[in-house]
C-alpha cells in the first residue's frame, strides 16, 4: 500500500532540520566525572543513551510533521458491483395520495399509492446494496432531489421525503428529461435504468418527445414505466380500447405508444394494488442485475493528529526518564 | 598563621649528598655525630678532631684525626597533578585536597630544615604553579594555599613527562600527588624518568567516584579531561561493575608502583597526616 502524502502547510517542513538538534547538542544537565574511561562498558546504558537521543529526535520530528498537517489525497477506488445506475422518477401529483384502484374491495381503506410506492421503493433500494440511485420527483414540473449516488442514507431519506402535499398536475415529460439529465456526465456503468412511477399519463409535446428519444438513446437508459392505475381507469394494455370518434387517445395510452417507439429498451408495468406494484419492482430487480463498474470516493486521512499523539508519547517517555534522572551525585 | 596545617614526620632511606646541614644521613663530611673513619691531620687539617689514641698506636708516628658525616638537608618536592580530573570531588575537590597535602609537606619540610619546591602540571608543566626549592617556605605556602580555589580546565596530564627537567640533579624526596587517572603506559614512562629520585605516590581517589555512586537512576556524565559524554543507567550490577573496575585499577596501580619498588599512599576522603607518618615508618627503612 503506497499512499501519497500531501501537506497542507509544507513550509513547516523547513523546520525539519531542527529535529536533529538533539544529535548535535549535548544534554544540558550532565554530571562531571573524573575519568569516564574507568567506567565499565555497559550495553544497557549505551542503549538508553541512544534511545534518549532518538526519542528527542522523533518527538521533534513528529511535532514538525504535525505542523505541516500531512494528509493522504482523496482517492477513488474502482469497484465492481452487481446492480445498476437507477434514476427514480416519481410522480408527486396529488392523485398519488389516493388509494389503489384494486385495493378497496374488502371495504377497508387501503394504503395510499404514494405510501405504498415509498415503502416498496425503500425495500427495493435496501435490497440493492451496490446500485447508484438518483431521484427526481415531478408534478407540475420536475424537482431535482438527488444526483446519482451510492449513499444509502441519502437515497432512503429522499424516498421518505416524497410523501407530502402536492399539486394536481402531471408534467411527465419534464420528469423524464430531468431523470435522463441525472446520467449526464456520470461514467456509464453499463447498466442504466430509469424507473418512472406515475399514475396515469400526461401529454408530451413533440419537441420533448424528440428530446426524450435522443437522450435515452444517447445515454443508454432503459426505461421502466410503472403505471398505478386509477380506480376504474383505463389499462394501458387494453388493446381493445377504441377512442371515440374525433377524440384523441387518453394520455396514458398515447404515452405508451410513444414509449414503444423508443430505440432504447422499454418496459411497462401496470399496478393496481401494492402486490402488483411489488411484483413490478421485483421484475425490474431481476432485469437489472448486470455487473457494473463504478468509482467510490474515499476521503483523505489527516495524519497530523497521529503525529501530535506520537510526539506526546515520546515527550512522555522523556519525562519518565527525567523522573529517573539522578539529580544529586551523592 | 599556618596552625591548621598538620605536619607529619618523614625520613629517607638513602644518604643525602646535600652540603646544607639538615637532618638526614648524608655522605658529607662535617660536624656530625656519625663516625666515618680516620685520616691524617695533613689531609684533614682540623686539630679539634685529633684522635690521641690512634696517634699513639701508629708506629709511623703520624697524627690522626677522626672524621664524621654531618646531617644534611635533602630537597623535598610536591608535584601536583592539575589536570581536569582533579576537579572532581564530592566534599572537596581533589585539587583542594592537594593543596592541603602540599601545605603539610611544605610545613613538614621546613621544620625538618629541608628545602621545599612545588611543581604543578597538567598537559604541560604549569609555570604559574611552579615554586623552586627554598629553605624559606613562605612563597611555597602561599602557592599551595592559593591552589585551594583553583579550578582546572579540561586538560590532560601529559606534563608529567617534563617534570624531570624542573627537578635538581641530586636525589630528592618527591611527593607525586595525583589521582593517576592516566593510561598505564604513560604513567610507567613518566615514572621511569623520575626513578633517580625517591618518589612517594599519593593517590587521591574520591569515594563518590565509585563507592558512593547514586543507588539508581539515569544520568549523563562528562569526562573532566576529554569531554567525552556517556549516559549511565545506574543500578545494582552496574555499580558493582564500577566498584570492581576501580578495585582492578587499584591492584594495577599497586603492581606498577611495586615494579619500581615504591608503595603508593592512597588518600580517600580526607588527608590524615599521621597515616603518612605511618607510611614512612612502614615502607621506608630508617
Amino acid at each position: 500500500m503506497n499512499i501519497p502524502i500531501f501537506f497542507d502547510s509544507p513550509w513547516a517542513l523547513w523546520l525539519l532540520p531542527l529535529a536533529f538538534l538533539p544529535l548535535v547538542l549535548d544534554r544540558a544537565f550532565t554530571q562531571r566525572y573524573s575519568w569516564v574511561a574507568m567506567l565499565p562498558k555497559d550495553r544497557l546504558s549505551d542503549l538508553i543513551g541512544i534511545l534518549l537521543k532518538v526519542l528527542a529526535v522523533l518527538a521533534l520530528l513528529f511535532i514538525v510533521l504535525g505542523l505541516a498537517s500531512p494528509h493522504s489525497q482523496q482517492q477513488s477506488i474502482e469497484r465492481i458491483g452487481v446492480g445498476a445506475q437507477i434514476a427514480l422518477v416519481l410522480d408527486r401529483s396529488a392523485s398519488m395520495d389516493d388509494p389503489f384502484s384494486g385495493g378497496d374491495t374488502n371495504g377497508k381503506v387501503a394504503e395510499t399509492k404514494s405510501v405504498a410506492a415509498s415503502r416498496l421503493i425503500t425495500q427495493f433500494v435496501k435490497s440493492r446494496q451496490n446500485d447508484m440511485f438518483g431521484m427526481i420527483t415531478f408534478s407540475n414540473s420536475a424537482m431535482y432531489v438527488l444526483p446519482l449516488t451510492e449513499n444509502r442514507e441519502a437515497i432512503l431519506a429522499a424516498v421518505q421525503a416524497t410523501a407530502g402535499n402536492a399539486l394536481f398536475q402531471t408534467n411527465i415529460g419534464s420528469g423524464i428529461t430531468s431523470g435522463a439529465g441525472l446520467f449526464d456526465k456520470v461514467p456509464d456503468s453499463g447498466s442504466r435504468a430509469m424507473i418512472l412511477l406515475s399514475d396515469g399519463g400526461g401529454r408530451i409535446d413533440a419537441d420533448t418527445q424528440q428530446k426524450i428519444r435522443d437522450w435515452l438513446d444517447r445515454l443508454h437508459i432503459g426505461l421502466y414505466w410503472i403505471v398505478l392505475r386509477q380506480p376504474g381507469g383505463l389499462s394501458i394494455f387494453d388493446t381493445s380500447y377504441v377512442p371515440p370518434e374525433d377524440a384523441v387517445l387518453p394520455p396514458q395510452i398515447e404515452l405508451n405508444e410513444f414509449f414503444k417507439t423508443l430505440t432504447s429498451p422499454f418496459h411497462a408495468y401496470e399496478a393496481d394494488d401494492p402486490k402488483s406494484l411489488a411484483a413490478a419492482i421485483a421484475d425490474i430487480n431481476q432485469k437489472e442485475k448486470k455487473p457494473i463498474r463504478y468509482h467510490e470516493q474515499i476521503p483523505g486521512y489527516d495524519f497530523s493528529q497521529a503525529c501530535f499523539l506520537l510526539a506526546a508519547l515520546m515527550i512522555g517517555l522523556l519525562l519518565g526518564v527525567k523522573y529517573l534522572e539522578v539529580r544529586t551525585w551523592d | 598563621m599556618h596552625n591548621e596545617i598538620k605536619e607529619f614526620s618523614y625520613h629517607i632511606s638513602w644518604r643525602s649528598r646535600g652540603r646544607h646541614s639538615g637532618s638526614h644521613a648524608s655522605t658529607q663530611r662535617g660536624m656530625g655525630m656519625e663516625f666515618r673513619g680516620h685520616t691524617t691531620l695533613l689531609s684533614y687539617p682540623d686539630p679539634r678532631r685529633i684522635d690521641i689514641r690512634q696517634t699513639i698506636r701508629d708506629p709511623l708516628e703520624q697524627v690522626y684525626v677522626r672524621i664524621f658525616n654531618q646531617k644534611s638537608a635533602t630537597p623535598v618536592f610536591a608535584i601536583a597533578d592539575l589536570s581536569g580530573s582533579m576537579n572532581f570531588g564530592s566534599k572537596q575537590s581533589k585539587v583542594a585536597l592537594t593543596s592541603k597535602i602540599a601545605s603539610a609537606i611544605a610545613m613538614s619540610a621546613t621544620h625538618n630544615s629541608d628545602p621545599f619546591g612545588f611543581i604543578g602540571f597538567d598537559d604541560v608543566v604549569r609555570e604559574d604553579w611552579l615554586c623552586t626549592q627554598s629553605f624559606r617556605s613562605h612563597q611555597a605556602l602561599e602557592l599551595t594555599s592559593a591552589l585551594k580555589n583553583f579550578e582546572p580546565d579540561q586538560v590532560g596530564s601529559a606534563g608529567l613527562n617534563d617534570v624531570i627537567r624542573f627537578l635538581p640533579r641530586e636525589r630528592s624526596l618527591i611527593f607525586l600527588i595525583s589521582d593517576f587517572h592516566m593510561p598505564m603506559n604513560e604513567l610507567e614512562d613518566s615514572l621511569s624518568l623520575l626513578m633517580q629520585h625517591h618518589v612517594v605516590p599519593v593517590v587521591l581517589w574520591d569515594s563518590s567516584e565509585y563507592k558512593n555512586l547514586p543507588e539508581f537512576g539515569i544520568t549523563s556524565v562528562t569526562d573532566c579531561e576529554s569531554g567525552e559524554k556517556r549516559t549511565l543507567f545506574l543500578r545494582k550490577d552496574m555499580r558493582a561493575n564500577i566498584v570492581a573496575s576501580f578495585e582492578a585499577r587499584r591492584a594495577e596501580i599497586e603492581a606498577l608502583f611495586m615494579k619500581f619498588d615504591i608503595a603508593p599512599f592512597f588518600v580517600e576522603g580526607d588527608f590524615d597526616a599521621d597515616a603518612l607518618t605511618e607510611y614512612f615508618h612502614q615502607f621506608v627503612a630508617a
